[in-house]
């Protein structure tokens, strides 16, 4: 036997079992797409728009072409103008990016072509010597300005807006009438950037002959990213290899193919095979990779005095910028997402996705539940106090409860959103705290979450792949498309293989997100991997499990229906008797007279029903995920800062595969809220160009801004999940800016209701209220 | 030709004048551990360690290291054994994507080796220059700081042994250790 099997890692589910890849990481062996390296390898680099707008009127690469070690130039005359887009299933009308333009650039960065050269320097001298006239055209970089009647026509959408989402239930205008006491907000988020910490890289490479093409990528959907590369270069899917290697980090910015992607496979063809990487610099990553939308929310509710929330209508504006990307499933989500929360029957909110001339928004952590878990959770504060009502009790009234339908049809089974403030409250003694600070300047608020936990939101299936193989010596191999991105994803479904295989965890080796040799999987995103992909790999355990098992009942002419693998131990179920050990199984599965292999498969697609965009209505997700989080803060009214004393983050995940990694994503989900509350900001100029596109002036939060955090793992086990498992790593982060606004009301007596949450603003409102004060005694 | 000293392994190499450290490790030596998120010293990604300290690889000239004592996230574990702060960062599950963790446990490893009984500020202060998009700073933190006592653990040995390993290699200038 090979493996050196740890009996502390049998029966792995629920145990902080250490990272698969943690070693590699540690030593710093561990391979990036960053780090991928090839001999005579060229460097990429892409031919930008300096024009927010602009018509392109011809195109003269003769002097770059021209320049010592440049090896190949490309741009729309080498493509085949064919457009991709992230919504094609669900908004085809939205596909709306060329892998290169070829008639109009639509902001500042707009890939036009590529350059691949010797070496960087000679790369980035090629690309100056490319000579691009363009008739410049007005441009619009402010959302507002840009749906005006008039302003420049940035797609062929009126208004420029791409998509008008109008999700309408029951009879709001009636139940505004009814409501005891109707209140209007509005509330601004901001851009901002996912900021992975490993940019934007790829190497490419063409097969001459055999015409096959290889993506080394840092992608959280490599089976995505082959999709686009096939459509965009009109190739089969089995002739595009997409190799994931080790991603540092994604949140959401990895999702698409981008041009550089296509750019580095097609430089390469031109090279004659040469491959070819093309890494971002953090500019390009500011300027030309996926950021998150900002929002304007506009909110008027209805509540009765007993503290029903009767009704919700208003409007969310996105700033798109200058493609669709992921927006029109963003802005749906934004709407969407507070159906899962609250038992809402009148509701009225419209949805707008607008193009700007700026830098594109798609996917960021969250994908658009931070925005609206901030403009909500502060609105239900508000409406809270407006009746007189505590914030908590007021939630408790309303919150969605297990085994509902929603307004909007989705089925919730497991619901532990009330368990999650329950045991929030309790933990961080909202009782004694509420209201009752004011003399210290120290306040506590409340914001509560859901979020969808494996849904269908990619193509008409949102299937997982996985296989499990038995080697003759016991060793066991995991293969699924699922992509770690640092989440743990290979972690947590090595310990789903291990369980349900009935060994040790220190057996499995995982291979994750290569499209020639894992199945397909639609990748990390939407909080779906352990549960999606996580119900794959037990099947596909499980298929293995009953291969061996058929191949011991055979042999000692026992039904193998009851056989298990407990334990590293074949046993008898009708009277737990041992059978035999894992190692002698495999023996007996690879001896002379079986010879079978053991190749176990898995599929999983989420049970859903289809999701009408134009009504809202459909059940999106397998499953559902609840939250709660409390933020205590102590404001300096001399200074306008806020410092967090604590955060309480109470989480429904169903089961906590690897309670150390859940833990790790909250505090992380936290770290990453607090920054978006605090100091994320992404600003353009006039141009549409990015203000301050790098890390020195974009903010990150930092270890020292860090508060205590205290993590709540409650678990509900949906019978759905794999081990009951739902997924997590986004619902955390929803509720976080909300619950520290509603913290400093409670303290100091102010409402933000425009993120960052900066001290001139808390000073600003500081003011305000002294001088409103001093009218109404005076 | 110039000596650089890289985990107690000497390399004659031809530099140019322009070249940073950052591009030696990697585009050169094929060290790859050590990373870069921004190349303008804001991330802490490419943080090593020179005669001790931490520096960022990314804004230093690799010539202006010549014949001192580099070390790189590579030259920790010996052998199959990790080093205490490795192995902290496996047990108390401060991994995550791994992208910052080179320059992380580089920047706690400078200051373990001066003082292996930090307070949260003094921890907080060394690692103020290190970025983790991940926001797994909880957990790095309770790292660095568990990494410090098994470290005060075996210092006495390390004392004796560290120096006299380097010194060997250091024999072409004199080096300036742990200063």
């Amino acid at each position: 036997m090979a493996t050196t099997v740890h009996k502390e890692y049998v029966n792995p589910v629920g145990k902080s079992v250490p990272r698969i890849d943690g070693k590699g990481i540690v030593t710093g062996q561990t391979k990036y797409a960053f780090d991928v390296s090839f001999p005579n390898m060229l460097i990429g680099k892409m031919i930008r728009s300096p024009h927010p707008h602009a018509r392109i009127l011809k195109i003269d690469t003769s002097r770059a072409e021209k320049l010592p070690g440049v090896r190949a130039i490309i741009t729309a005359k080498d493509t085949y103008n064919i457009k991709f887009g992230s919504n094609e299933y669900f908004f085809p009308h939205t596909v709306d990016q060329m892998a290169l333009e070829s008639e109009k650039v639509r902001y500042v960065g707009d890939e036009i072509g590529a350059v691949a050269a010797v070496d960087q320097e000679t790369a980035e001298e090629a690309v100056r010597l490319v000579d691009i006239q363009y008739e410049v055209l007005p441009h619009v970089v402010d959302v507002e300005e840009a749906m005006k009647p008039g302003a420049p026509q940035i797609h062929e959408a009126l208004n420029n807006i791409a998509v008008i989402l109008p999700v309408n239930f029951g009879n709001a205008d009636r139940a505004l009438k009814e409501a005891d006491y109707v209140r209007e907000d509005r509330f601004y988020t901001p851009a901002a950037h996912p900021a992975a910490l490993e940019p934007h890289v790829c190497v490419g490479q063409w097969e001459a002959f055999s015409n096959k093409i290889t993506l080394w990528s840092s992608s959280q959907a490599p089976f995505k990213c082959r999709d686009a590369l096939a459509k965009t270069l009109k190739m089969d899917l089995n002739d595009v290899r997409v190799i994931k290697m080790a991603v540092g980090g994604g949140f959401g910015g990895k999702l698409e193919m981008l041009p550089m992607d296509f750019s580095a496979c097609l430089l390469s063809k031109k090279a004659g095979g040469l491959p070819v990487k093309i890494c971002y610099s953090r500019e390009e990553e500011f300027l030309s990779s996926r950021r998150k939308h900002g929002m304007i929310y506009t909110l008027k509710s209805g509540v009765k005095k007993d503290g029903t929330l009767l009704v919700m209508t208003g409007e969310v504006i996105a700033d798109g910028g200058a493609y669709c990307s992921y927006g029109p499933t963003v802005i749906a989500a934004a709407i969407m997402r507070i159906f899962m929360v609250y038992k809402i029957q009148h509701f009225r909110i419209t949805g707008y996705r607008v193009y700007t001339n700026t830098p594109i928004s798609g996917a960021m952590r969250g994908f658009g539940g931070v925005q609206s878990g901030f403009a909500i959770e502060s609105h239900m504060d508000l409406l809270a106090k407006g009746i007189g009502m505590d914030p908590v009790e007021f939630r408790l009234k309303n919150i969605t409860t297990p085994n509902m339908v929603t307004v909007n049809k989705m089925v919730l089974t497991t619901n532990g959103l009330r368990e999650c403030i329950d045991r929030a409250i309790q933990a961080a003694r909202w009782k004694e705290k509420y209201g009752q600070q004011k003399h210290l300047c120290r306040g506590i608020g409340i914001g509560i979450a859901a979020d969808v936990m494996g849904a269908k939101m990619y193509k008409s299936h949102e299937s997982a792949g996985s296989i499990v193989k038995v080697e003759e010596d016991g060793s066991v191999y995991l293969f699924t498309g699922a992509a770690d991105t640092g989440q743990g994803s290979n972690t947590a479904l090595a310990q789903i293989a291990a369980q349900e295989l009935g060994v040790s965890y220190s057996r499995i080796r995982c291979k994750s997100g290569d499209t020639e040799i894992t199945p397909f999987d639609t990748g990390s995103f939407a909080s779906r991997v352990t549960f999606i992909s996580g119900n794959a790999t037990q099947r596909a355990a499980n298929d293995a499990k009953r291969q061996i098992l058929s191949i011991v009942a055979e042999e000692l002419k026992l039904d193998a229906e009851d056989l298990n693998i407990v334990s590293e131990e074949v046993i008898n179920t009708k009277d737990h008797s041992r059978i035999m050990n894992f190692d002698k199984a495999l023996e007996l599965c690879y001896s002379f007279n079986y010879g079978r292999q053991i190749i176990g498969r898995g599929s999983y697609n989420p049970k859903t029903t289809p999701v009408d965009f134009r009504t809202g209505e459909g059940n999106v997700s397998g499953s559902y995920g609840f939250e709660a989080q409390i933020a205590e803060v102590e404001v300096n009214k001399e200074t306008g800062e806020v410092k967090i004393l604590k955060m309480w983050d109470a989480h429904d995940i169903g089961k906590a595969i690897n309670p150390q990694s859940v833990e790790a994503q909250i505090e992380g989900s936290l770290a990453m809220g607090i920054g978006y509350t605090f100091l994320e900001n992404l600003q353009f100029d006039k141009q549409g160009r990015p203000a301050n596109g790098n890390l020195a002036h974009y903010r990150l939060p930092r270890s020292m801004g860090m508060p205590p955090m205290e993590t709540i793992l409650i678990e509900t086990n949906d019978p759905e999940g794999p081990f009951g498992a739902k997924g997590m790593g986004e619902a955390s982060l929803l509720p976080t800016s909300a619950a520290i606004a509603n913290a400093i009301e409670d303290a100091v007596g102010v409402r933000i209701k425009e993120l960052p949450i900066t001290p001139d603003k808390v000073l600003k409102a500081l003011q305000e209220k002294e001088q409103s004060e001093k009218k109404q005694t005076a | 030709m110039a000596t650089l000293i890289i985990n107690n392994q000497k390399y004659e190499l031809n530099l140019k004048g322009h070249e940073t450290l950052l591009e030696v490790l990697r585009d050169h030596l094929g060290l790859t551990g050590t990373k870069t998120a921004c190349e303008e010293s804001e991330c802490g990604t490419c943080t090593v360690n020179r005669n001790g300290k931490a520096i960022l690889s990314c804004i230093t000239l690799a010539c202006a290291v010549e014949g001192e004592a580099i070390t790189t996230i590579e030259g920790l574990a010996k052998e199959e054994i990790l080093h205490p702060l490795q192995q902290a960062f496996l047990d108390y599950g401060a991994v995550q994507c791994g992208f910052c963790i080179p320059g992380m446990i580089m920047a706690a490893k400078a200051l373990l080796d001066k003082n292996p009984e930090p307070t949260r500020e003094e921890i907080d202060y060394a690692l103020d220059g290190n970025l983790c998009r991940c926001g797994g700073y909880p957990k790095i933190l309770e790292a660095v700081w568990q990494a410090g006592r098994e470290m005060k653990k075996d210092q006495e040995l390390r004392e004796i042994t560290e120096p006299l390993e380097l010194s060997e290699a250091l024999s072409a200038k004199q080096p300036q250790m742990f200063l």
